[in-house]
Protein backbone atom coordinates (compact mmCIF):
# COMPACT_ATOMS: atom_id res chain seq x y z
CA UNK A 1 0.00 0.00 0.00
CA UNK A 2 2.61 1.96 0.88
CA UNK A 3 4.99 1.43 -1.72
CA UNK A 4 2.07 2.67 -4.06
CA UNK A 5 1.46 6.00 -2.51
CA UNK A 6 5.37 6.94 -2.94
CA UNK A 7 5.62 5.65 -6.84
CA UNK A 8 2.80 8.56 -6.71
CA UNK A 9 5.12 10.91 -5.43
CA UNK A 10 7.68 10.87 -8.60
CA UNK A 11 4.47 11.32 -10.56
CA UNK A 12 3.58 15.36 -12.27
CA UNK A 13 0.04 14.82 -9.89
CA UNK A 14 0.67 13.22 -6.70
CA UNK A 15 -2.33 11.98 -5.45
CA UNK A 16 -3.57 9.70 -8.21
CA UNK A 17 -7.70 8.17 -6.92
CA UNK A 18 -9.44 6.36 -9.25
CA UNK A 19 -13.35 7.50 -9.08
CA UNK A 20 -16.33 6.65 -10.56
CA UNK A 21 -19.75 8.20 -10.73
CA UNK A 22 -22.34 6.79 -8.84
CA UNK A 23 -26.08 7.20 -9.92
CA UNK A 24 -28.08 7.67 -7.28
CA UNK A 25 -31.46 8.62 -8.95
CA UNK A 26 -32.84 9.87 -5.58
CA UNK A 27 -30.31 12.23 -5.20
CA UNK A 28 -30.35 14.03 -8.79
CA UNK A 29 -33.00 16.50 -7.56
CA UNK A 30 -30.42 17.80 -4.98
CA UNK A 31 -27.28 17.19 -6.59
CA UNK A 32 -28.04 15.48 -10.06
CA UNK A 33 -24.94 13.35 -10.41
CA UNK A 34 -21.88 13.10 -8.18
CA UNK A 35 -18.11 11.12 -7.82
CA UNK A 36 -17.75 8.80 -5.61
CA UNK A 37 -13.98 7.61 -4.12
CA UNK A 38 -12.26 4.22 -3.83
CA UNK A 39 -9.47 3.99 -1.28
CA UNK A 40 -8.32 4.44 1.67
CA UNK A 41 -8.40 7.33 3.78
CA UNK A 42 -4.94 8.27 4.13
CA UNK A 43 -5.07 8.98 0.34
CA UNK A 44 -8.45 11.29 0.21
CA UNK A 45 -7.50 13.43 3.22
CA UNK A 46 -7.81 16.75 1.66
CA UNK A 47 -6.80 18.27 4.80
CA UNK A 48 -3.15 18.08 3.34
CA UNK A 49 -1.80 21.27 3.11
CA UNK A 50 1.40 20.18 1.78
CA UNK A 51 2.21 18.11 -1.07
CA UNK A 52 5.56 16.91 -2.95
CA UNK A 53 5.67 17.41 -6.20
CA UNK A 54 8.26 15.98 -8.93
CA UNK A 55 10.45 18.91 -11.01
CA UNK A 56 13.61 18.70 -12.72
CA UNK A 57 15.06 20.36 -10.54
CA UNK A 58 14.14 18.45 -7.58
CA UNK A 59 11.35 18.23 -5.45
CA UNK A 60 8.52 21.10 -5.28
CA UNK A 61 6.79 21.30 -1.98
CA UNK A 62 3.38 23.05 -2.81
CA UNK A 63 2.05 24.30 0.38
CA UNK A 64 -1.33 25.07 0.93
CA UNK A 65 -1.84 29.10 1.35
CA UNK A 66 -5.00 29.31 3.43
CA UNK A 67 -3.69 27.47 6.92
CA UNK A 68 -1.22 28.58 9.31
CA UNK A 69 2.40 27.88 8.80
CA UNK A 70 2.60 26.23 12.15
CA UNK A 71 -0.20 23.57 11.01
CA UNK A 72 1.62 23.21 7.50
CA UNK A 73 5.08 22.42 9.89
CA UNK A 74 2.93 19.69 11.65
CA UNK A 75 1.34 18.58 8.49
CA UNK A 76 5.04 18.40 6.90
CA UNK A 77 6.84 16.18 9.64
CA UNK A 78 3.94 13.88 9.20
CA UNK A 79 4.22 13.10 5.79
CA UNK A 80 8.35 13.28 6.30
CA UNK A 81 8.31 10.84 9.05
CA UNK A 82 5.63 8.34 6.45
CA UNK A 83 8.18 8.56 3.69
CA UNK A 84 11.63 8.36 5.42
CA UNK A 85 12.31 5.96 2.83
CA UNK A 86 11.07 7.77 -0.25
CA UNK A 87 13.37 10.99 0.24
CA UNK A 88 17.05 9.93 -1.27
CA UNK A 89 19.65 12.28 0.84
CA UNK A 90 20.54 15.98 -0.49
CA UNK A 91 17.52 15.91 -2.88
CA UNK A 92 16.69 19.68 -3.06
CA UNK A 93 13.32 21.41 -2.06
CA UNK A 94 12.20 24.16 -3.30
CA UNK A 95 8.57 26.56 -2.71
CA UNK A 96 7.39 27.76 -5.96
CA UNK A 97 6.48 31.45 -4.88
CA UNK A 98 3.82 31.02 -6.82
CA UNK A 99 1.99 29.31 -4.25
CA UNK A 100 2.88 30.43 -0.94
CA UNK A 101 5.17 33.12 0.05
CA UNK A 102 7.20 32.36 2.12
CA UNK A 103 8.69 34.85 5.04
CA UNK A 104 12.46 34.67 6.00
CA UNK A 105 12.03 32.74 9.52
CA UNK A 106 9.30 30.17 8.32
CA UNK A 107 12.29 29.63 5.30
CA UNK A 108 14.70 29.06 7.97
CA UNK A 109 12.21 26.65 9.71
CA UNK A 110 11.97 24.93 7.20
CA UNK A 111 15.19 24.25 6.38
CA UNK A 112 15.60 23.28 10.19
CA UNK A 113 13.19 20.50 9.40
CA UNK A 114 14.08 19.22 6.20
CA UNK A 115 17.54 18.81 7.24
CA UNK A 116 16.55 16.26 9.38
CA UNK A 117 15.50 14.06 6.55
CA UNK A 118 18.36 14.86 4.48
CA UNK A 119 16.62 17.24 2.20
CA UNK A 120 18.39 20.64 1.15
CA UNK A 121 15.75 23.50 1.14
CA UNK A 122 16.34 26.13 -1.61
CA UNK A 123 15.41 29.40 -0.34
CA UNK A 124 13.50 31.59 -2.71
CA UNK A 125 15.32 35.29 -3.47
CA UNK A 126 13.41 38.61 -2.88
CA UNK A 127 13.81 39.00 -6.00
CA UNK A 128 12.11 36.04 -7.02
CA UNK A 129 9.20 36.69 -4.45
CA UNK A 130 8.22 40.42 -6.12
CA UNK A 131 8.41 39.23 -9.42
CA UNK A 132 6.00 36.59 -9.14
CA UNK A 133 3.62 38.36 -6.55
CA UNK A 134 3.60 41.15 -9.61
CA UNK A 135 2.42 38.22 -11.80
CA UNK A 136 0.11 36.83 -9.57
CA UNK A 137 -1.66 39.58 -9.50
CA UNK A 138 -2.00 40.38 -13.18
CA UNK A 139 -2.37 36.93 -13.64
CA UNK A 140 -5.89 36.59 -11.45
CA UNK A 141 -7.40 39.08 -13.62
CA UNK A 142 -7.20 37.39 -17.26
CA UNK A 143 -9.48 35.59 -18.43
CA UNK A 144 -8.33 33.47 -21.49
CA UNK A 145 -11.08 32.91 -24.18
CA UNK A 146 -11.43 30.36 -26.76
CA UNK A 147 -13.81 30.90 -29.37
CA UNK A 148 -13.16 28.06 -30.90
CA UNK A 149 -13.71 23.81 -30.71
CA UNK A 150 -10.80 21.79 -29.19
CA UNK A 151 -10.15 18.98 -30.70
CA UNK A 152 -8.23 16.11 -30.32
CA UNK A 153 -4.63 16.88 -29.75
CA UNK A 154 -5.05 20.35 -28.95
CA UNK A 155 -4.02 22.00 -25.62
CA UNK A 156 -4.74 25.18 -23.47
CA UNK A 157 -2.82 26.23 -20.85
CA UNK A 158 -3.39 29.19 -19.04
CA UNK A 159 -2.65 30.47 -15.33
CA UNK A 160 -5.73 32.24 -14.60
CA UNK A 161 -9.76 31.10 -15.70
CA UNK A 162 -10.42 29.67 -18.83
CA UNK A 163 -13.43 30.11 -21.00
CA UNK A 164 -14.10 27.84 -23.90
CA UNK A 165 -16.96 29.38 -26.07
CA UNK A 166 -16.66 25.76 -28.15
CA UNK A 167 -16.18 21.77 -27.44
CA UNK A 168 -13.86 20.45 -26.22
CA UNK A 169 -13.40 17.05 -28.17
CA UNK A 170 -11.18 13.62 -27.04
CA UNK A 171 -7.90 13.81 -26.72
CA UNK A 172 -7.48 17.52 -26.01
CA UNK A 173 -6.87 19.44 -22.70
CA UNK A 174 -7.40 22.12 -20.70
CA UNK A 175 -5.18 22.79 -17.76
CA UNK A 176 -5.89 26.21 -15.71
CA UNK A 177 -4.70 28.03 -12.84
CA UNK A 178 -8.31 28.61 -11.90
CA UNK A 179 -11.61 27.80 -13.24
CA UNK A 180 -12.70 26.36 -16.58
CA UNK A 181 -15.83 27.21 -17.96
CA UNK A 182 -17.03 25.07 -21.73
CA UNK A 183 -19.64 26.51 -23.31
CA UNK A 184 -20.25 23.51 -25.27
CA UNK A 185 -19.55 19.51 -24.62
CA UNK A 186 -16.23 18.69 -22.86
CA UNK A 187 -15.29 15.44 -24.23
CA UNK A 188 -11.38 16.01 -23.27
CA UNK A 189 -9.39 16.08 -20.14
CA UNK A 190 -9.80 19.06 -17.82
CA UNK A 191 -7.52 20.67 -15.02
CA UNK A 192 -8.50 23.19 -13.27
CA UNK A 193 -6.88 25.08 -9.94
CA UNK A 194 -4.18 23.18 -11.70
CA UNK A 195 -1.18 25.22 -9.12
CA UNK A 196 -2.94 23.81 -6.15
CA UNK A 197 -6.23 25.80 -6.19
CA UNK A 198 -8.88 23.29 -4.30
CA UNK A 199 -11.39 25.89 -4.51
CA UNK A 200 -11.30 25.84 -8.66
CA UNK A 201 -14.68 24.67 -10.76
CA UNK A 202 -15.25 23.42 -13.93
CA UNK A 203 -18.62 23.81 -15.58
CA UNK A 204 -19.52 22.80 -19.41
CA UNK A 205 -22.73 22.30 -21.01
CA UNK A 206 -22.65 18.95 -21.46
CA UNK A 207 -19.80 17.76 -18.93
CA UNK A 208 -18.81 14.36 -20.70
CA UNK A 209 -15.19 14.77 -19.53
CA UNK A 210 -13.22 11.16 -19.74
CA UNK A 211 -10.87 12.86 -16.48
CA UNK A 212 -11.36 15.42 -14.17
CA UNK A 213 -8.75 16.93 -12.42
CA UNK A 214 -9.19 19.58 -9.74
CA UNK A 215 -5.93 20.40 -8.00
CA UNK A 216 -4.01 17.46 -7.20
CA UNK A 217 -6.94 15.24 -7.29
CA UNK A 218 -7.39 13.22 -10.89
CA UNK A 219 -11.76 12.03 -11.24
CA UNK A 220 -11.97 9.02 -14.22
CA UNK A 221 -15.25 9.15 -15.66
CA UNK A 222 -17.16 6.35 -15.69
CA UNK A 223 -16.84 3.58 -18.36
CA UNK A 224 -20.21 3.78 -18.75
CA UNK A 225 -21.53 7.98 -18.98
CA UNK A 226 -25.00 8.53 -19.38
CA UNK A 227 -25.68 11.97 -21.54
CA UNK A 228 -26.13 15.13 -18.78
CA UNK A 229 -29.16 17.35 -19.73
CA UNK A 230 -28.26 19.89 -17.63
CA UNK A 231 -25.55 21.98 -17.34
CA UNK A 232 -22.86 20.90 -14.22
CA UNK A 233 -20.33 22.06 -12.49
CA UNK A 234 -17.80 19.62 -11.19
CA UNK A 235 -15.85 20.71 -7.72
CA UNK A 236 -14.08 19.51 -4.55
CA UNK A 237 -16.40 18.85 -1.79
CA UNK A 238 -15.34 16.94 1.30
CA UNK A 239 -12.39 15.46 -0.84
CA UNK A 240 -14.69 13.97 -3.33
CA UNK A 241 -14.66 15.65 -7.13
CA UNK A 242 -19.26 16.63 -6.89
CA UNK A 243 -20.89 17.24 -10.18
CA UNK A 244 -23.86 19.46 -9.78
CA UNK A 245 -25.93 20.93 -11.43
CA UNK A 246 -25.98 24.62 -12.26
CA UNK A 247 -27.87 27.49 -13.93
CA UNK A 248 -26.35 29.33 -16.08
CA UNK B 1 -6.65 28.64 -61.86
CA UNK B 2 -8.26 25.15 -60.96
CA UNK B 3 -8.89 24.11 -57.23
CA UNK B 4 -6.44 21.83 -55.45
CA UNK B 5 -8.25 19.75 -53.13
CA UNK B 6 -6.77 16.66 -50.64
CA UNK B 7 -8.38 14.06 -49.61
CA UNK B 8 -7.07 12.68 -45.95
CA UNK B 9 -8.20 10.88 -42.93
CA UNK B 10 -5.28 10.20 -40.58
CA UNK B 11 -6.62 7.21 -40.04
CA UNK B 12 -5.31 4.19 -42.87
CA UNK B 13 -7.85 2.40 -44.22
CA UNK B 14 -10.82 4.14 -44.25
CA UNK B 15 -10.74 4.60 -48.01
CA UNK B 16 -8.98 7.90 -48.70
CA UNK B 17 -7.71 6.04 -52.21
CA UNK B 18 -10.61 4.85 -53.53
CA UNK B 19 -12.49 8.09 -53.08
CA UNK B 20 -9.71 9.84 -54.30
CA UNK B 21 -10.22 7.93 -57.42
CA UNK B 22 -13.92 7.91 -57.73
CA UNK B 23 -14.30 11.39 -57.30
CA UNK B 24 -11.42 12.04 -59.98
CA UNK B 25 -13.17 10.09 -62.04
CA UNK B 26 -16.73 11.37 -60.92
CA UNK B 27 -15.45 14.85 -62.27
CA UNK B 28 -13.86 13.55 -65.71
CA UNK B 29 -17.58 11.81 -66.26
CA UNK B 30 -18.51 15.47 -66.20
CA UNK B 31 -16.25 16.70 -68.60
CA UNK B 32 -13.64 18.89 -66.06
CA UNK B 33 -9.93 18.16 -66.36
CA UNK B 34 -8.93 16.52 -63.52
CA UNK B 35 -5.50 14.97 -61.98
CA UNK B 36 -4.93 12.85 -59.07
CA UNK B 37 -1.49 13.60 -57.49
CA UNK B 38 -0.50 10.15 -54.73
CA UNK B 39 1.54 11.89 -52.51
CA UNK B 40 1.55 8.79 -50.33
CA UNK B 41 5.33 8.32 -51.55
CA UNK B 42 7.10 4.61 -50.90
CA UNK B 43 3.30 2.92 -50.85
CA UNK B 44 1.93 4.33 -53.39
CA UNK B 45 -1.33 2.66 -54.79
CA UNK B 46 -3.75 5.06 -56.37
CA UNK B 47 -2.01 3.94 -59.45
CA UNK B 48 -2.97 -0.06 -58.77
CA UNK B 49 -6.71 1.05 -58.07
CA UNK B 50 -6.35 3.48 -61.26
CA UNK B 51 -5.60 0.28 -63.31
CA UNK B 52 -2.57 2.70 -64.78
CA UNK B 53 0.57 0.81 -62.60
CA UNK B 54 2.29 -0.67 -65.97
CA UNK B 55 2.48 3.16 -67.36
CA UNK B 56 4.56 4.75 -64.69
CA UNK B 57 7.65 5.86 -66.54
CA UNK B 58 8.24 8.54 -63.88
CA UNK B 59 6.87 10.08 -60.69
CA UNK B 60 6.32 12.98 -58.60
CA UNK B 61 9.61 12.88 -56.73
CA UNK B 62 11.84 12.80 -60.40
CA UNK B 63 9.59 16.17 -61.11
CA UNK B 64 9.99 17.65 -57.92
CA UNK B 65 13.77 16.89 -58.11
CA UNK B 66 14.04 17.88 -61.71
CA UNK B 67 14.59 15.17 -63.53
CA UNK B 68 11.69 15.36 -66.19
CA UNK B 69 9.20 17.80 -66.73
CA UNK B 70 5.63 17.88 -65.23
CA UNK B 71 4.07 16.40 -68.58
CA UNK B 72 6.00 13.58 -68.92
CA UNK B 73 4.86 12.43 -65.42
CA UNK B 74 1.65 12.83 -65.96
CA UNK B 75 -0.38 9.54 -66.77
CA UNK B 76 -3.84 9.81 -68.95
CA UNK B 77 -6.22 7.44 -68.08
CA UNK B 78 -7.15 4.64 -69.89
CA UNK B 79 -10.56 5.51 -70.21
CA UNK B 80 -11.47 9.00 -70.01
CA UNK B 81 -9.37 11.42 -71.77
CA UNK B 82 -9.38 14.44 -68.87
CA UNK B 83 -8.23 12.45 -66.51
CA UNK B 84 -4.57 12.29 -65.55
CA UNK B 85 -2.63 10.72 -62.40
CA UNK B 86 0.58 11.58 -60.53
CA UNK B 87 2.08 8.96 -59.38
CA UNK B 88 4.08 8.44 -56.01
CA UNK B 89 7.42 7.33 -56.19
CA UNK B 90 7.86 3.38 -54.51
CA UNK B 91 11.41 3.78 -53.52
CA UNK B 92 11.74 6.46 -52.31
CA UNK B 93 10.27 8.06 -49.02
CA UNK B 94 7.85 10.97 -47.55
CA UNK B 95 10.85 12.97 -46.83
CA UNK B 96 12.05 13.18 -50.53
CA UNK B 97 10.10 15.66 -50.51
CA UNK B 98 8.81 19.05 -48.38
CA UNK B 99 6.11 20.94 -48.23
CA UNK B 100 7.16 23.98 -50.21
CA UNK B 101 8.07 21.88 -52.96
CA UNK B 102 4.40 20.14 -52.67
CA UNK B 103 2.76 23.86 -52.79
CA UNK B 104 5.07 24.88 -55.94
CA UNK B 105 3.59 21.49 -57.81
CA UNK B 106 -0.10 21.94 -57.14
CA UNK B 107 0.26 25.36 -57.84
CA UNK B 108 1.99 24.50 -61.50
CA UNK B 109 -1.02 22.11 -61.73
CA UNK B 110 -3.64 24.17 -60.87
CA UNK B 111 -2.69 26.42 -63.87
CA UNK B 112 -3.50 23.28 -66.63
CA UNK B 113 -6.38 21.55 -64.43
CA UNK B 114 -9.77 22.14 -63.45
CA UNK B 115 -9.56 19.78 -60.26
CA UNK B 116 -6.36 18.86 -58.64
CA UNK B 117 -7.39 16.09 -56.04
CA UNK B 118 -4.45 14.81 -53.84
CA UNK B 119 -4.07 11.65 -52.17
CA UNK B 120 -2.97 12.10 -48.82
CA UNK B 121 -1.36 9.46 -46.40
CA UNK B 122 -2.27 8.02 -43.63
CA UNK B 123 -0.19 9.70 -40.33
CA UNK B 124 0.14 13.13 -39.35
CA UNK B 125 3.70 13.34 -40.15
CA UNK B 126 5.99 14.76 -43.03
CA UNK B 127 3.49 12.83 -45.64
CA UNK B 128 0.62 14.50 -44.11
CA UNK B 129 2.22 17.89 -44.22
CA UNK B 130 3.36 17.32 -48.08
CA UNK B 131 0.27 16.68 -49.38
CA UNK B 132 -1.79 19.27 -47.14
CA UNK B 133 0.86 22.24 -48.09
CA UNK B 134 -0.56 23.14 -51.79
CA UNK B 135 -4.46 22.49 -50.91
CA UNK B 136 -6.86 25.39 -51.09
CA UNK B 137 -9.83 22.30 -49.82
CA UNK B 138 -9.79 19.49 -48.10
CA UNK B 139 -12.15 16.70 -47.77
CA UNK B 140 -11.52 14.34 -44.68
CA UNK B 141 -12.45 10.61 -44.70
CA UNK B 142 -13.70 8.72 -42.18
CA UNK B 143 -15.80 5.45 -41.02
CA UNK B 144 -17.92 5.27 -38.82
CA UNK B 145 -15.83 3.33 -35.88
CA UNK B 146 -14.59 5.65 -33.22
CA UNK B 147 -10.79 5.81 -33.76
CA UNK B 148 -11.66 6.23 -36.89
CA UNK B 149 -13.70 9.80 -35.93
CA UNK B 150 -11.24 10.33 -33.48
CA UNK B 151 -8.20 10.48 -35.70
CA UNK B 152 -10.37 12.95 -38.33
CA UNK B 153 -11.14 15.24 -35.54
CA UNK B 154 -7.11 15.55 -34.78
CA UNK B 155 -6.60 16.07 -38.47
CA UNK B 156 -9.49 19.08 -38.56
CA UNK B 157 -7.22 20.48 -35.76
CA UNK B 158 -4.03 20.20 -37.54
CA UNK B 159 -5.28 21.37 -40.62
CA UNK B 160 -6.66 24.15 -38.91
CA UNK B 161 -3.30 25.37 -37.09
CA UNK B 162 -2.18 25.15 -40.94
CA UNK B 163 -4.82 27.64 -41.95
CA UNK B 164 -7.31 25.44 -44.12
CA UNK B 165 -10.71 26.28 -42.84
CA UNK B 166 -13.69 24.49 -43.08
CA UNK B 167 -13.24 21.08 -44.56
CA UNK B 168 -15.56 18.52 -45.48
CA UNK B 169 -16.69 15.27 -44.58
CA UNK B 170 -17.46 11.73 -46.29
CA UNK B 171 -18.67 9.25 -43.99
CA UNK B 172 -17.58 6.16 -45.90
CA UNK B 173 -18.50 2.37 -45.29
CA UNK B 174 -21.97 2.64 -43.43
CA UNK B 175 -24.11 -0.27 -42.79
CA UNK B 176 -27.77 0.85 -43.45
CA UNK B 177 -28.41 -2.57 -41.08
CA UNK B 178 -25.91 -2.39 -38.51
CA UNK B 179 -27.09 1.43 -38.00
CA UNK B 180 -30.70 0.84 -37.88
CA UNK B 181 -29.96 -1.97 -35.46
CA UNK B 182 -27.94 1.07 -33.31
CA UNK B 183 -24.61 -1.37 -33.27
CA UNK B 184 -22.87 1.11 -35.71
CA UNK B 185 -21.88 4.86 -34.66
CA UNK B 186 -24.84 7.16 -35.81
CA UNK B 187 -24.59 10.04 -38.51
CA UNK B 188 -25.53 12.66 -36.47
CA UNK B 189 -23.11 11.44 -33.50
CA UNK B 190 -20.20 11.91 -35.94
CA UNK B 191 -21.13 14.98 -37.45
CA UNK B 192 -21.59 16.18 -33.46
CA UNK B 193 -18.36 15.64 -32.69
CA UNK B 194 -16.36 16.85 -35.80
CA UNK B 195 -18.51 19.72 -36.45
CA UNK B 196 -18.22 20.25 -39.82
CA UNK B 197 -20.24 20.11 -42.84
CA UNK B 198 -21.11 16.67 -44.42
CA UNK B 199 -20.43 16.12 -47.94
CA UNK B 200 -21.96 12.92 -48.42
CA UNK B 201 -22.31 9.66 -47.19
CA UNK B 202 -21.29 6.54 -48.80
CA UNK B 203 -22.59 3.05 -47.86
CA UNK B 204 -20.59 -0.48 -47.35
CA UNK B 205 -20.62 -1.87 -51.09
CA UNK B 206 -19.21 -5.22 -52.10
CA UNK B 207 -18.32 -3.65 -55.72
CA UNK B 208 -15.97 -1.21 -54.24
CA UNK B 209 -13.55 -4.36 -53.59
CA UNK B 210 -14.43 -5.87 -57.01
CA UNK B 211 -14.14 -2.42 -58.81
CA UNK B 212 -10.48 -1.82 -56.89
CA UNK B 213 -8.75 -5.13 -57.66
CA UNK B 214 -9.92 -4.78 -61.14
CA UNK B 215 -8.45 -1.16 -61.59
CA UNK B 216 -11.76 0.98 -62.37
CA UNK B 217 -12.98 3.38 -60.24
CA UNK B 218 -16.45 1.87 -58.96
CA UNK B 219 -18.42 5.68 -59.97
CA UNK B 220 -18.62 4.79 -63.83
CA UNK B 221 -20.97 1.41 -62.48
CA UNK B 222 -24.30 1.95 -63.01
CA UNK B 223 -25.72 -1.00 -60.32
CA UNK B 224 -23.88 -0.05 -57.55
CA UNK B 225 -24.92 1.98 -54.31
CA UNK B 226 -21.79 3.30 -53.59
CA UNK B 227 -20.94 4.44 -57.09
CA UNK B 228 -24.09 6.66 -56.80
CA UNK B 229 -23.23 8.55 -53.76
CA UNK B 230 -19.61 9.30 -55.11
CA UNK B 231 -21.54 10.67 -58.23
CA UNK B 232 -23.45 13.00 -55.60
CA UNK B 233 -20.58 13.96 -53.69
CA UNK B 234 -19.16 15.32 -57.12
CA UNK B 235 -22.30 17.10 -58.06
CA UNK B 236 -22.75 18.59 -54.27
CA UNK B 237 -18.33 19.85 -55.14
CA UNK B 238 -19.96 21.58 -58.74
CA UNK B 239 -21.88 23.70 -56.11
CA UNK B 240 -25.46 21.35 -57.19
CA UNK B 241 -27.22 20.60 -54.47
CA UNK B 242 -28.39 16.86 -54.10
CA UNK B 243 -30.14 15.53 -50.73
CA UNK B 244 -28.45 13.01 -48.96
CA UNK B 245 -28.97 9.73 -50.25
CA UNK B 246 -31.27 7.75 -47.72
CA UNK B 247 -29.55 4.91 -45.99
CA UNK B 248 -31.50 1.62 -46.91
CA UNK B 249 -30.75 -1.51 -47.00
CA UNK B 250 -30.13 -2.98 -50.28
CA UNK B 251 -29.47 -6.48 -49.59
CA UNK B 252 -33.17 -7.36 -49.51
CA UNK B 253 -35.34 -8.50 -52.64
CA UNK B 254 -38.17 -6.35 -51.46
CA UNK B 255 -36.48 -3.63 -51.06
CA UNK B 256 -34.96 -3.87 -54.81
CA UNK B 257 -38.94 -4.41 -55.73
CA UNK B 258 -40.34 -1.72 -54.12
CA UNK B 259 -37.71 0.50 -55.70
CA UNK B 260 -38.48 -0.25 -59.45
CA UNK B 261 -42.07 -0.02 -58.53
CA UNK B 262 -41.39 3.35 -56.89
CA UNK B 263 -43.26 3.19 -53.72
Amino acid sequence: MKKRIFEGHTSVFLDIFIWSRNYDKKREFLTCRYYTLYGDIWEIDMRQYVTFKGSRQGLQLVLDDSVDFTVILENLKVKLESAVVFFTEGTTVEVPAKVRILTTEQQEDLTKLLAIYGLVFRKTTEQQIVATKANVEIEELQTLFVAKTLRGGQEVRHNGCVVIMGDVNPGAEVIAGGDIIIRGTCRGVVHAGAYGNIEATITANRLLASQIRIASLIARAPDHLDQPEYTEMASIKDGNVIIERVNI
Amino acid sequence: MGDVIVITSGKGGVGKTTTTANLGTGFALLGKKVVLVDADIGLRNLDVVMGLENRIVYDLVDVVEGNCRLKQALIRDKRYDSLYLLPAAQTRDKNAVNPAQMKELCKELAEDFDIVIIDCPAGIEQGFKNAIAGADQAIIVTTPEVSAVRDADRIIGLLESEGKHNPKLIINRIRPNMVKKGDMMDINDIIEILAIDLLGIIPEDEYIIISTNRGEPAVASSVSVASQAYKNIVRRLVGENVPLMKIENHDGFFSRLKKVFNF
